[in-house]
Order: structure tokens, then sequence, then C-alpha cells
């Protein structure tokens, strides 16, 4: 499951120190949004000042409207009444419009900071060489794009914003409140380092606990995954009782962790509360006694009562902000790592200025591309492990067709991954019509080329787009030929929706054998001069079968093809064959030549092909 | 049987999601009951708080020449004759009604807690022997993806709704209700005047976050559609380079990627307007409360004390009113939650009407007397009354073309499927009478594509009895030909296998899986052409070994090799469901039907060989 993986990544990246190096290049990502950025903040300000401003109103009201009414014993200060709600319906518009414009405005700085990022990512991701995602999973780099993207951007503008506003609240809090008596203020701020303490500690806790739950809720995840996937051979092997036992103890392992952690959790809130409790019993005794000796006004005393509370909100966000924060850090190393990935395999600078860049050709500059190929004692390893290919040298000469036949590990799909510049020889050379590739751009390679994968990936969304996509911008007529030229029409039609059938992520809703043959459509569509085909090894229904068949035959003809191959009737109509051990060539020439030879390709043959032979006699 | 049908088979049994919600506590309700009680105690003590208030400022500051509204419980214990002490005792009550009110919040949380996660490991546990016990066509058609999307998302739905939500709701509803007893007897007039906004601000809340429901659905699909597209471009990296399509693939990205952030962004404006606009009406409010309590208070007709009570008590009612509406709006999750998750426990797993339960030796022995068989929902029977007797010892093959119903013949055998019509003997004891896991113990059988778990290879082999010694699992790992694999990996019979470990060959897969099945000597072994992806020389050494040490074993194989059906004492031939031919290897050749037919194709490959004559 990707899932999984997603969380034992993110714990082998996660380090203690702020690295600013990640940090400034995320806040490049934040630059273009310096407007936004202010208006949340000083939106956020100000109303941290009116939340200061509120309970000065009850105060008011006593002290200007109540107090004047009492001491002559017959009317309130009408007078002051129509001030009193004057302000309070200016304070009550302020306030929402800023309300108003911190929400609108964080919300955006959010949405738009994610956005930058992911744009940028994906951006990159498109330049990575095919190494990148030979040895990358598909599970770290969706993190990356997701949940680290949400965790970064959410940090940056709530988290920001939240601290903006605690900060300043407790400042303007301060202030005031030694404006107004220092000896209350003492007391009401003595909690403040408390809380803070209590806060930060239990918020890391939660974190760290959170984290905990998570994973071994991802176990359990898991645990569903087999016990689905496996369910017959379960109960062929009778583990029934044994897989339930595991399981359980998965789940009592969450349940008892969980309820750990919420016990534990659950001493904050009381907490907090009975310190506050503790402090505005010290402001009564102490306010009060000051009251009885006239040295305080009452209202004072309950606006005292009342600030005290108003701390707790600003530490609590301040604490989690500070927890989170070490997450984010997590979250911004793995982002930039993704994007400072360099690539391995890029055009020079020189070929850049002829050929342009991968999204943004100059193809009027294209040399037409005949498909003359040939290894010039090519070399290569991949990144770890052994030598895969040594001093291997081949011509091909435009329009032949090459099968590839060998064991597993032979070097079959380094050869055709070399040829499609995937990776490049580690020694020697590949020269494309007589040039070394590497003068030449990708781009002018890969628009010359057709690929077909052993397993076939289509994307979402319709026949006819996917065809296209050998050559976009094609007509839907242009699509259909294709698809009839390589036998694929006959079953498009057979849709209840023809060619607008949706093919469903990854073509899931499609058959192994239909998706080959809408790839070959795609393929030929793109009409490359060379042709890359890694034939599928699973086995198809008779009718598709014999479709394939002759969609290859039609594939190959007329072009540099070569095709990693496990049917014999592909074997069979290739120019020349390859035999393959160990990165070097044992046997060439045609099938015919290759039996009456009665070497490795006849041993591979006899022993590989006999259930093809009967499948092909069916025909 | 698949997602809908599964929704389908729920709206039939009508059981009502607050039926169930409450059937899924199960014994722990108690805890619910307990969390209840607790939260009476935590709002009480809340709504005292603002009567100490009161009570310094009128009684002990003596500011209006009016009495405490304690009531007389506390009263008694903060009366003093003088001031001072009246001071300190009301403080230290203020730190007793708080101290009482964490204590009872810390076990609130507490209860929940069990409460929650006691509920959520038994309806887990449930769904996992569920779903285990669920017969062969529901794995063989259920979407992977969606049930563990509803064992896990969807429990945690339910978890926070029964654990957190309700609690709340519990929560809010008491705090209002003693705040508005509380002011009841403060001031009645005061007390409705505090009210007036409290059902709009509600009203407004729940039509908001039903509204706002829809959004969220639009940016989830925004969302997903952006990540997929992430994801097939990733996992399609190849075919993205090799049609030089990387400026394509940028551009719709981008669309997408700006299709879901402005969405986001729609939310967030509704959310700005929300909140800042129902702040007007709650400041309203309290400016309303304020100005009609001061006249009050200045007319003698409230204390300051009683308006500063009233202004503590309106916050306990205004501002969670929004919080409120947002938990009523959610309430459609849980039910959908609570509905999905019912999907799949109500439905019969294949023990359901399972009376069988004895377990007889079973040497080997098996008679098919008219069996037939047609999957639900189908046309035409899989297969046709099949008629034969093997006995212990017999080596059976079984040919014959895919969908010739070879592998429901042998998933009969293990009951993986029943027959419908016919019996199935096993020394002379019919089929259905025995135990399912007896069944199983005695009938080994080896399917086609097996499935490796997520642990060790040594683990995987002896899944089937964990506390085998290592020599045994070398020994049976041997006669699967594995060893010599295993051996070669880095980390030997250590290396991690399955999702998460390294990925076998399906040859290699399938021979882990005849290891693993070797361990415990049984008297029938199928092998559902579970040799197909090992090479015929493998395939024959296997067998020869397995001859040696399985002589008295029943064993069934389906194959497409000749060789390895020649070998067979038997050769059973199906063709469309029925057994065509029956015979020795040299009957069927004589008899000139499909093995004759095979066979020869075999013949053409060899002679073609020789001859090096080409077929196209």
């Amino acid at each position: 499951m990707s899932n999984n993986d997603e969380l034992f990544e993110e714990e082998s990246f996660t380090s203690q120190k702020i690295d600013f190096k990640v940090w400034k290049k995320i806040l490049s990502f934040m630059l273009p949004l310096k407007k936004q950025i202010l208006i949340a903040i000083v939106s956020m300000s100000l109303l941290a000042s009116t939340d200061v401003i509120y309970p000065l109103f009850s105060k008011y009201a006593v002290d200007y409207i109540l107090r004047p009414g009492l001491n002559d014993t017959v009317n309130p200060n009408y007078d002051n009444i129509g001030y009193f709600v004057l302000f309070y319906v200016l304070y009550i518009i302020f306030s929402a419009i800023m309300v108003y414009l911190f929400i609108k405005f964080a919300g955006r700085v959010q949405a738009e900071l994610a956005y930058n990022i992911r744009k940028k990512a994906f951006h990159h991701l498109q330049e990575l060489p095919f190494s990148y995602y030979d040895r990358t999973r598909t599970g770290w780099i969706m993190a990356r794009m997701t949940a680290d993207t949400r965790n970064l951007s959410d940090i940056l503008s709530w988290g920001v914003i939240d601290l903006t506003w605690g900060i300043v609240l407790m400042v303007l809090l301060i202030v005031v409140m030694f404006a107004i008596n220092w000896q209350l203020a003492l007391i009401t701020i003595t909690v403040v380092p408390i809380l803070a303490l209590i806060s930060t500690w239990f918020r890391k806790y939660i974190l760290r606990s959170q984290r905990e739950i998570r994973k071994t809720n991802s176990k359990i995840t898991g645990a569903f995954n087999e016990g689905i996937t496996g369910a017959l051979t379960t109960k062929t092997l009778v583990l029934e009782n044994d897989n339930y036992n595991d399981f359980n103890g998965l789940t009592t392992d969450m349940r008892n962790k969980s309820i750990k952690a919420a016990v534990i959790r659950g001493f904050y809130f009381p907490s907090v509360i009975f310190l506050i409790a503790l402090t505005t019993a010290a402001i009564y005794y102490a306010g009060g006694s000051m009251v009885i000796n006239d040295a305080l006004n009452i209202t004072t005393l309950i606006l005292f009562t009342t600030y005290v509370w108003q701390f707790f909100d600003p530490v609590n966000n301040i604490a989690e902000t500070y927890a989170r924060m070490q997450q984010a850090q997590a979250s911004a190393e793995r982002v930039v790592s993704l994007m400072e990935t360099q690539p391995d395999i890029v055009d020079t600078d020189a070929v850049i200025a002829k050929y342009g860049t991968l999204f943004d050709y100059k193809r009027e500059n294209f040399e037409p591309l005949k498909g003359d190929i040939e290894f010039q004692n090519v070399s290569f390893k991949y990144h770890v492990g052994e030598q895969v290919l040594t001093d291997f040298s081949l011509k091909v000469k435009a329009g032949q067709s090459i099968a590839l036949v060998g064991h597993t590990g032979a070097g079959k799909s380094t050869i055709v991954n070399l040829i499609c510049r995937f990776y490049e020889p580690t020694v020697g050379k590949i020269l494309i019509d007589g040039v070394d590739y590497k003068e030449r751009s990708l781009g002018w390679l890969h628009s010359n080329l057709g690929y077909v994968l052993q397993t076939p990936h289509l994307f979402s969304g319709t026949v006819i787009d996917n065809i296209k996509y050998g050559k976009l911008g094609s007509t839907d007529d242009e699509a259909i030929a294709a698809a009839k030229a390589v036998e694929a029409h006959e079953f498009i039609m057979k849709f209840e929706n023809g060619y607008q059938t949706e093919c469903g992520e990854g073509g899931s809703h499609l058959s192994v054998g239909q998706k080959q043959l809408i790839s070959f459509a795609r393929a030929i569509l793109a009409d490359p001069k060379i042709l890359v085909l890694d034939e599928a090894t699973s086995s198809v229904d008779t009718e598709t079968e014999k479709a394939i068949q002759t969609a290859i035959y039609k594939l190959l003809k007329g072009r540099t093809s070569f095709i990693v191959a496990h049917r014999l009737s592909t074997i069979v109509a290739s120019d020349r064959i390859l035999v393959l051990e160990q990165g070097i060539v044992t046997e060439e020439g045609s099938h015919r030549e290759l039996i009456a030879k009665q070497g490795q390709y006849y041993k591979l043959y006899t022993n590989q092909y006999t259930e093809d032979m009967l499948e092909l006699s069916k025909l | 049987m698949d997602a809908s049908q599964l929704m389908e088979k729920t709206n039939k049994k009508k059981n009502s999601s607050l039926r169930l919600m409450f059937k899924w506590m199960g014994k722990h309700w108690y805890l619910l009951i307990i969390s209840f009680g607790l939260l009476y105690v935590i709002s009480y003590a809340r709504t005292l708080i603002p009567l100490f208030t009161q009570h310094i400022i009128d009684y002990v500051l003596d500011y209006s020449n009016n009495g405490s509204t304690l009531p007389n419980y506390l009263y008694v214990l903060v009366e003093a004759p003088d001031t001072k002490t009246q001071l300190i005792l009301a403080a230290l009550m203020i730190i007793a009604v708080d101290l009482v009110r964490s204590i009872a919040i810390f076990f609130r949380r507490v209860s929940s807690a069990y409460f929650g996660e006691r509920v959520a490991f038994n309806l887990r546990n449930n769904l996992y022997r569920k779903l285990q016990n669920m017969g062969y066509s529901f794995h063989t058609h259920s979407e992977t993806g969606d049930l563990i999307q509803r064992c896990t998302s969807d429990v945690e739905t339910y978890k926070f709704f029964v654990a957190d939500q309700i609690i709340e709701v519990a929560r809010l509803v008491l705090l209002v209700g003693l705040s508005i007893w509380q002011m009841s007897k403060l001031n009645v007039d005061l007390m409705f005047i505090t009210l007036t906004a409290s059902p709009i601000l509600l009203g407004i809340a729940i039509a908001y976050f039903k509204k706002v429901e829809k959004m969220f659905t639009v940016i989830e699909e925004n969302e997903s559609n952006m990540t997929t597209d992430v994801q097939e471009n990733v996992s399609g990296s190849r075919v993205v380079k090799a049609f030089a399509n990387e400026k394509y693939e940028v551009e719709k990205f981008e669309v997408l990627n700006r299709k879901f952030t402005d969405s986001d962004i729609r939310l967030t404006i509704k959310m700005a307007s929300f909140w800042s606009g129902t702040d007007i009406i709650c400041f309203a409010q309290f400016c309303i409360i304020s100005v009609v309590g001061v006249i009050y208070a200045a007319k003698g007709i409230i204390t300051l004390g009683v308006f500063t009570a009233f202004l503590a008590y309106a916050g306990n009612i205004i501002w969670p009113m929004r919080h409120l509406g947002r938990l009523v709006g959610d309430f459609s999750k849980a039910t959908v939650a609570i509905t999905r998750l019912d999907a799949i426990l109500s439905q019969d797993d294949e023990y359901a009407h399972e009376s069988a339960s004895t377990t007889p030796k079973i040497t080997g022995e098996v008679v098919f007397e008219h069996v037939s068989f047609q999957f639900p929902g189908s046309t035409y029977h899989q297969l046709n009354d099949i008629n034969f007797h093997v006995k212990p010892g017999e080596t059976i093959a079984i040919v014959g073309k895919t969908g010739s119903g070879k592998s429901t013949l042998m998933n009969l055998l293990v009951r993986l499927l029943d027959t419908e019509t016919g019996a199935i003997y096993f020394d002379g004891i019919e089929i259905k009478n025995i135990e399912k896991h007896h069944l199983r113990n005695n009938v080994g059988i080896i399917l086609q594509e097996p499935f490796l778990f997520s642990k060790t290879v040594e683990e995987n082999i002896k899944i089937a009895d964990r506390n085998l010694d290592q020599e045994r699992v070398k020994s049976v790992a041997k006669i699967a030909r594995i060893h010599e694999d295993i051996v070669g990996f880095e980390k030997g019979y250590e290396t991690l296998v399955g999702e998460r470990g390294v990925t076998l060959s399906g040859g290699q897969k399938q021979r882990v899986a005849i290891a693993r099945m070797l361990l415990k000597p049984k008297p029938i072994l199928i092998f559902d052409d579970s040799l197909s992806a090992v090479d015929t020389e493998t395939d024959l050494e296997i067998r020869g070994a397995l001859k040696k040490e399985w002589k008295q074993s029943t064993v069934f194989i389906i194959t497409h090799r000749i060789t390895t059906a020649q070998e067979a004492n038997r050769i059973f031939v199906l063709d469309k469901g029925v057994i065509a031919e029956v015979g020795t290897h040299a009957e069927l050749l004589k008899k000139g039907g499909i093995y004759q037919q095979i066979w020869e194709i075999q013949s053409k490959i060899d002679f073609q060989i020789e001859g090096g004559e080409q077929d196209e």
C-alpha cells in the first residue's frame, strides 16, 4: 500500500535542526503572495486588538452608564447609551471586516502556495529522467505532492496567522493590563509561562502519539489489504485463526496506544482549567481586597477575570504551531529534495540552443530521422548493481526489425532503455543516422520514437483520447484510422460508447489485450521511425491474440524496431534475432538459421515456446 | 458481489442506522452513560462560576446591597462573619468547583476514549473476521480499494461520531440548557432577550454546513482528479517521455491544479462570509443584552452582579450555536458510514448456513455423482453431470481449454464453491457433512496465482504451522525446487516477500506456494495449473520428488502440458463442462479425440524443430 510507504518514508526523513536553505527555497514560493500575506497578517493583528478591546465594553457600560445612574439612583445616563451603541456597532462592523479579510486571505495564501509548490514540483518531475522513476516509488512522489504540500502550505498560512494573532494578542493584553493595574497584571501574567510549558509539552506529546497511532493504523490497513487479496489462499490453507490472531494483535495494540494517548492528553485541558481557576481566585482575592479598601474599581476586577481566560487560546495556538513547525520542517526537506534532484540525462546547452527545451521544441531545426542505429562499444551499468552490458556493438539499418531474446537479466530491457535514451551508455556511443544521439535533443529522438510497454499504460479518459496521445492534435479520423490499422477498431466499436468509452484509471476498465491494442494504435498514430516493443507475456483470449499478432506485423513494417520478444510469431516475423546472455550477444541470425544451429536459441525455443506453438496452431 | 450490489442488499435489510449505531456499541454502552453523567457535572459546575462572580460583587463586596444567588449548599460553605474571610472562602470555593470540573473533564475524556477505542476495536475485528469468512464469489468480485476504505475511514467516522460528536452535542445542549435554567432564576425577561438570536444562529449554521458539504464534495473530486493525474503521470513516465509529451502533461496538470485551487479558494471565501456574518449576529446580541442589562441594573431591576453573570451565560449560549449547527450538519456523514459498514457486516458469509460438523478420516477416495454447477446469474452450466470415482493414491491429470470448468471442478473439492445438484463423497461421506476447515486441512489445493503474505520467505513457507523448525522448511523448499532460488537471495530465507518485499517471479511464487502446502501430509493434493509458470524441466523434477514423498496421496493436476498429463494414472479431458474423455495416455491416443489432437500439436512442434520448417 502506498499509504504504508508514505509513513515509513516520513520517519526516515525527520530532522530536528532548522535548515535555512530549505526554508529559503520554500519562502521563494511565498514571494509572489506577499500582498495577500500582508493583508492577512495586518487584519489578524487588528482582530487581536479588538479581542483586547471587547471586555472593555462591559466596563464602559457599567462605569459610564450604570454608575452615574446609581449615584443619583434615578436614571441611567442615556446620553452615554447612545455613544455605547454607536461604538459597539462600529466595533462589530470593524471586527467582522477583519474576520472576513483574514480568513479570505489566509485561505488564499494557503491555496496559492500549495498551487505554486505543486506546479513547480510537477514541472520538475517532467524533466527528471527515467532512472529517477526507476528508483523512486510512486507512493513517495505522491506523498510529496499531496500530504507534504498540504502540510507546508497549511503551516505557512494558517500557522503563521495563528502565531501572529497569538503574539499580538498577548503583547496587547499585557500592555493594557499593566496600564490599568500593575498589581493585578502581575498576578495574571504569572499564568503565562506555566501555561506555555504545559501547552508545549502536551502539544509535542499529542503530535508524537498521533504519529505512533498513524503507524499502527497503516499496519491495520495493510492487514485488511492482505486479508482481502489473500482471502482464497487463507481459506485453502485454513489460516483464518492465525490471521485473525495476528490482526487482533494489531487492533489491540491500536486500542491500547490510542487509549493511553487519550488518557495523557486528557490531562491537558483540565490542568489548564485548574491553573486558570487558581489565578482567577487569586485575582478575586487580591482585587477584592483592593475594592474593599477602595483602591480598585470593581469593573476593573471583573475585567481582569476575563483577561485571564484570554491567555489560554494564544498560548495554546503558539504551542501547537511550534510543535507542527517541526513536522513542517520534515515536509519542507522532502519537497525541496524532490525539486532539487538533478536530472542526469539532460541536453547540453548547445543542443538546447539549437533544438529547444523539453517544453519548447524548435521543430524547425529538427533533422529528419532515417532510422539507422549503431551501438559503438557500449558498456552500461545501473546506479547500483553489476555491469549489464559490456563492450556491446550493433549496427541496425533503417527499417530492420530486431528481436531480442534471452533470459531475464540478460540485458534486453537495458538495450531498449538505451535506445529510448531513458538511460545513457556509461561507456561508448549510440549513433542515430550516424550522429551521437547526445548531439541531438531528447525531444528530437522522442518525437520520432514509438514505444509499446509490456504492461500497457493508459491514462484515464476516453479511448480516443488515449490513442491521440501518440500524436497530440490529431483528428478523430486519424485516430480511428490508426485503430483500424492495428485491428483495434472492431472491439472498440463493440463498446456501447465506442471511442468515447472511458478507460478508467490506468485503463482499468479494459482487459490487458484491449489495452495492448490501444497502445499499438497510439504508437502507430505517432508514425515513429523507431519502434520499441516490449512484448507482453500475459496470455489473452484467442481472438485478441490473433488481432495482436496482425497488429505487430503492421507496426514493424518500414520502421527500425527493437522487440523484447516473447511470442514465437513475433520472433519469426523479425529480420534478425539476437540471443543475449549476460549482456553479450551469443547467437545472431534468422529463426531458420538459429534453429539449424541447435544452440542456445534452439534450447530456449524448445523449452519456452511449446505453449506458444499450442496456441498458434489453434488459430 | 460488487459495491453497488452490496448497497442494494442493505437497502433490502432496512436496518436503521440508529439501531445499528447502538448495536455496534455492544456491552460498552455504559461508558457512554458515564460520559453523559460526567458531562452533566461538568456543565453544571461551569454554570456555577458566574454565580460566584455575582456572589462576590453583590454580596461580599456589597456593591448593590443585595443577596447572593448561590445555591444554598454552596452559600453555607462561603458564609463568614467578616468580608475578608468571605472573600478567601469564595476564592477557595471557585478553586474547589473548578477542581471538581477539571477532574470530571479528565474522566469524561478517559471514558470516551475507552468507549470509542473499544467499539472501534470490536468493529475492526468483526469486519476482518467477516471478510475472511466471506465466500469465493465475494472475493473474486469485490473491489479491494473500496472494502479497505470502508474498513478504515468508515470505521473512523463511526468512532468519531459515537465517541466525540454525540458527546460534543450533548455537552453543548447541557451547557445551553443549564445556562438557561440558571438565567431563568436570575431574570426571566433578560433570559428571553439573551435567547433571541440562538435559533437564528443555529438555523443559519445548519443550513450553511449542509450547503458547504456539497462544496467539499466538489473540492474532494477536484483534488482526486488532480492526484490521479500526478499518479498516472508518474507511473506512466515512460509513455510521457517516449511520446515527448512533457509539455502537454504540464499544461494538463496546470488546468487541474488551478481548478482544485480555485474551488478551494471559493470555499474559503464562503467560510469568511459565514464566520464574519454570524459574528455580526453574535455581537449584536451581546450589544442588546448589554444595553438592556445595564438599563435594568440602573433601574434596580437587577444588580451589577446579576448583569455580569448574564453576560457570562450569554457567552455560554451564543458562541456554541454555530458549532452545534456544524455538528448537526455532519450527522449525515455518520449515517452514510454506518450504512456502508452494514453492507459488509450484514452479508451472509460462507458459514452462514453451515451445519456440517463431522471430521471423518479422509483417505483419498473421491466420488462425484451427477455433479452440476452453475454460477449465480450465469445462463449456462459451468459443469454438467460430472461422474467419476478416484481411488486413494491415484494421480489424475485434468486437461482442457480455458473455461472448460477445470478450476470449478477443483474448487468444488475444497468447497470454495458448493454443488447445487449431485453429490461429492469422500470415503462414502457426503462433502456437505464434512466440516469445512477439516476438509481443507485434508485436501490441499495450490492455486494458479498464489498469494504470498508480507513476511519472510521462511514465514511464508511455514505459514500453516508457525512452530516448524528450519530443517523441515528447507526440506519442503527442496522438494518444491525453490531452495536454490531462496539461498541465492541476499538475505536467504529471511528475505521479505509480498507487497513490501522483493517481487518474486510467477514461477518462484508458485514454487513457494507448493512448498507451503507440503508441510503436512495430505491425503488429497490439487495443483490448479500451479506449475504453469515453472519451466518444463523443473516441473518434471518437482513431480518426481513428490512422487517419492507423497506416494499415498491422491493427486489432481490441472495442466496444459502433455508431458505432465502423460505420467498420470488417468487423464480427464474436460470440454464445455463435461468430462469428454477419460483414460490413460495410451488409451486416449487410440481414441482419436481432443486429447489426441493436443498430442498432435505437440508432435508438430517437434517435427518443426527438427525440420527447421517455418510456420508462417
